[in-house]
């Protein structure tokens, strides 16, 4: 085992690592709009409002609010403390990497994850109801990781 | 942050050169070439003749060796007729002691075979331990009947009998042919008992002229419909290859044939 | 001593019988089974006046061809090609010269004849195994003129009961969701066709969504999700009639229905604040009743054939896995222990399988296992596909598969895709629009 063998290994496994962080960095760079799964990004968000977001996003098979969800369901409350005459109805969704029927009871319990929330800041119950709409309504249609985290959703929509 | 970038390079640094000294010993192992193992052709004709190379010979006299053992133990084959009474009236005990020498053979797998392709070639001189295997399994199936008595007779009748079976070639053809003809219903369930015996009885040339389904009764079973099937099948399979390859001498000891068709292994498979 | 041994000596000395040569055949070929279907034979009275109602040339000939399809989508038989058919329908039908079927290597033939007689649709037909020259079965029934396709598929039944041991699958329907436009916006329709693909009709006009679909024990109700005036419900229909109802008056969103095995219940889940639950609906008496109560969600039920058991999918590990329970919600034990995600557990109407769709590294796969969870097999793999119903006779399973968009969100496609249990045969099913969420009835005869 001479020095220069040693040499030429050590330079190949440099090269290689080299490469493989390369091609991690530029995966990083691409989504930059999702952050831990959660699409944090606002081209398919409209707005009930202005400044009150419509709609909060999940993780895969999530159903947990994040802060960001919490935040952007505060201002909906406020918006509806304002509004006291507007009923909503709030229509879950998912993405379709999952069985049609099991998709349905996801989107039900993402949706009724914001209602429960929206009612702490003093939004009585008859003012909302909980759709699910499963995969049926994807906003985007590809098959992709973002085009997914898009899809997976709790939209809060006017009912009057 | 830099602390961490520091840590980070350390260790990256440290498994690089891990690699680097290691990477020279992967590269020196040498590869293991598997034996080279050759092969002979063998012609199939009516009786299976062996060249008899070199390598078979030294082997013959090991078997031999080892064999001397046996034939001593068991009376050498020209004389078991004589000495049956000395050996009926303990044929469990005799299959006992086949089992164990059977057993003690089968663990070097190599001289298995190549006992077999000799007792094809020394029939008359080596004690044939095919037939005792043949002996073991027949009495195995005799057994399970109820019929104890049968068992005895049965047994002596195959120890004459063990040289009038097919030899290995004869089997093989009239397996090929069988097999060419057989068309497994595919829609057979494959975790149920496939197995369809037929007993025949063959003119000299290999046409019919009688066949018997064994298990006769399962046909209409309820629940057992696809042996009807399968049954069916096998029959279609036989008629299909009439006239069968049977061999061209020894009419008296083929005309009377069994063949078990076993669906099993290819729809398992 | 020596006199025992002597006796025997003596006994057995004179036997000089041959033992019984015994020839393993363990191999033989698995090419589908070489069947000539004859076209049925028809005198030209009938012809004429069945061309007058059905507007068809030749009914017999019809209807051999239609049994002719069904054997060869089976995988199991491969018909063969008419031209070579030496005999004449009407003479093979009485006598068949079974040289010249042998010759062209048919080794079971299918012949008949088709009278119009007292308005009436008359078949005969018969089965012969060419090789042993002999009849295997005949069979002669009536129906009105209008059923001539089930003729067809009812033949097929038969012959292919006698040729395999089992019970057909040819005289059945599916029902499933039709569905076109852009995937963000897709009009759905229940459907109906029958197995072949022929009869199609629509049985709802798409105005609103409808899912999973799911047939009666005797065929002649369908119980599936609608989202009628933006409440998604289970509902009922007559498909003779067309009358549709909603299943019971839940406070909240039902989804998944199917029937009981005697056709008296409704079993589905039931989601309220958030937690989806399995309930039963007594159809005549519109009792309520809850089966599973845990907090996670619960869907998917699928009844046992004898009714005393329920599989049915649920997350209460953590993750999609399928569990079995008796029908009264006792017991519940998880089924699926493998890597991945597992759904739409489905039944088989023998009682020994469980079909399921699974989901791992990204790939969704159709498989089986038993009933205690054991055996699982994977039977297909593809981007992704699901909802596995089982034919009638549990030999076949139907599902469904989507193909992937573009970037540009072009492409999106859904059909109908069918497998034999052996993992063989796999092949598309075709439907005049895109198609998803089949189930496949069981013998209309019945």
């Amino acid at each position: 085992m001479n020095l220069s063998k040693i040499l030429k290994n050590a330079f190949l496994i440099i090269l290689a690592s080299l490469v493989l962080t390369a091609c991690a960095t530029k995966k990083t760079s691409t989504t930059g709009q999702i952050q831990g799964d959660v699409y944090t990004g606002t081209d398919s968000v409209k707005y009930l409002a202005s400044g009150v977001p419509d709609r909060v996003f999940f993780g895969t098979n999530e159903t947990v609010l994040t802060t960001a969800s919490r935040e952007t369901l505060r201002k909906q409350a406020a918006w509806l403390r304002k509004n006291s005459d507007i009923n909503v109805v709030l229509e879950g969704h998912a993405d379709e990497r999952g069985t049609r029927e099991y998709n349905l009871a996801l989107g039900e319990r993402r949706a009724n994850s914001a209602k429960d929330y929206l009612m702490t800041y003093g939004i009585s119950s008859d003012r909302i109801s909980v759709l699910s709409y499963g995969k049926e309504r994807p906003v985007d249609s590809g098959s992709s990781p973002l085009a997914w985290s898009k899809n997976r959703r709790s939209v809060t929509v006017k009912a009057n | 942050m830099n602390r961490n970038f520091a840590i980070s390079f350390g260790l990256h640094t440290l498994l690089v050169i891990i690699t680097a000294m290691s990477l020279p010993f992967l590269a020196k192992k040498p590869i293991d070439l598997p034996p080279i193992i050759s092969v002979e052709l063998i012609q199939i004709t009516e009786k299976t003749n062996i060249p008899f190379a070199p390598k078979a010979k030294k082997i013959i006299e090991k078997v031999k060796e080892k064999e001397k053992k046996l034939v001593s133990e068991q009376a050498p084959p020209k004389k078991i007729k004589k000495q049956k009474p000395n050996t009926v009236p303990l044929p469990d005990k005799k299959i006992e002691k086949i089992k164990k020498i059977k057993d003690e053979k089968q663990n070097p797998e190599k001289v298995e075979t190549e006992i077999k392709q000799i007792s094809e070639f020394e029939k008359k001189e080596l004690f044939d331990t095919n037939s005792i295997a043949a002996l073991i399994d027949k009495s195995k199936t005799e057994s399970a009947e109820t019929n104890k008595k049968l068992d005895k007779v049965t047994q002596d009748q195959d120890k004459e009998m063990d040289f009038g079976g097919l030899t290995l070639s004869e089997e093989d053809a009239l397996k090929a042919q069988i097999f060419g003809c057989w068309s497994i219903p595919l829609g057979l369930p494959f975790n149920e008992d496939l197995l369809v015996r037929i007993k025949l009885q063959l003119k000299p040339d290999g046409s019919i002229i009688k066949t018997e389904i064994l298990d006769h009764a399962r046909m209409n079973k309820p629940g057992q419909a696809f042996y009807k099937v399968l049954a069916e099948s096998a029959l279609r399979a036989i008629k299909l290859c009439q006239p069968l390859r049977v061999p061209s001498k020894g009419y008296e000891r083929w005309k009377d044939m069994q063949l078990n068709f076993d669906a099993r292994e290819m729809l398992e498979g | 001593m020596l006199f025992r041994y002597l006796f025997i000596l003596l006994v057995l000395l004179p036997i000089k019988a041959f033992a019984l040569i015994e020839v393993d055949i363990t191999r033989g070929n698995l090419n589908p089974l070489p069947v000539a279907v004859s076209p049925l034979s028809i005198d030209n009275k009938s012809k004429e006046n069945f061309k007058k109602i059905l507007k068809h040339d030749n009914l017999g000939s019809e209807i051999s061809i239609i049994v002719e399809n069904n054997l060869r989508q089976s995988g199991l038989f491969n018909p063969l090609n008419k031209e070579a058919f030496l005999q004449e329908p009407d003479i093979a039908n009485l006598k068949p010269r079974f040289e010249d079927w042998n010759l062209i290597k048919a080794q079971a033939l299918v012949t008949g004849k088709v009278t119009f007689i007292d308005e009436k649709l008359r078949v005969e037909f018969r089965l012969w195994d060419v090789l042993a020259g002999k009849e295997m079965m005949a069979l002669a029934f009536t129906t009105v003129p209008s059923n001539w396709r089930r003729v067809g598929h009812i033949i097929t039944d038969k012959v292919y009961e006698r040729l395999t041991g089992e019970k057909g699958y040819f005289d059945t329907r599916i029902i499933y969701i039709a569905e076109e436009g852009p995937k963000t916006n897709r009009i759905k329709k229940l459907a109906i066709m029958d197995q072949d693909g022929f009869n199609n009709k629509f049985l709802t006009l798409g105005n609103e969504l409808v899912l999973t679909p799911r047939f009666s024990p005797t065929n002649q109700m369908v119980t599936y999700l609608s989202y009628f005036r933006n409440l998604p419900r289970v509902y009922l229909l007559d498909i003779e009639t067309g009358m549709q109802e909603v299943v019971g008056d839940f406070p909240g969103m039902t989804f998944a229905p199917r029937f009981s095995p005697d056709g008296k219940k409704i079993i589905m889940s039931f989601a309220k604040d958030g937690n989806s639950d399995i309930y039963t609906m007594d159809l005549e008496n519109r009792i309520v009743e809850r089966i599973t109560n845990h907090p996670s969600i619960d869907t998917s039920p699928s009844y046992s054939p004898d009714g005393k058991g329920i599989t049915f999918n649920s997350d209460r590990s953590g993750y999609q896995q399928i569990y079995v329970m008796e029908s009264n919600g006792k017991n519940v034990k998880r089924i699926s222990f493998g890597n991945g995600l597992y759904g739409t557990p489905v039944w088989s109407p023998r009682g020994d399988l469980i079909a399921f769709t699974k989901l791992h590294k990204g790939k969704f796969y159709i498989g089986v296992m038993r009933t205690d969870g054991s055996g699982e097999r994977l039977l297909t793999e593809n981007f992704y596909q699901e909802a596995p119903s089982w034919s009638p006779n549990g030999r076949v399973l139907i599902f469904y598969r989507e193909t992937k968009t573009n970037s540009k969100g072009e492409g999106f496609s859904a059909k109908l895709w069918s497998i034999d249990l052996t993992g063989y045969n796999e092949k598309m099913v075709e439907t005049e629009t895109d198609a998803s969420d089949p189930s496949w009835s069981s013998l209309l005869g019945n």
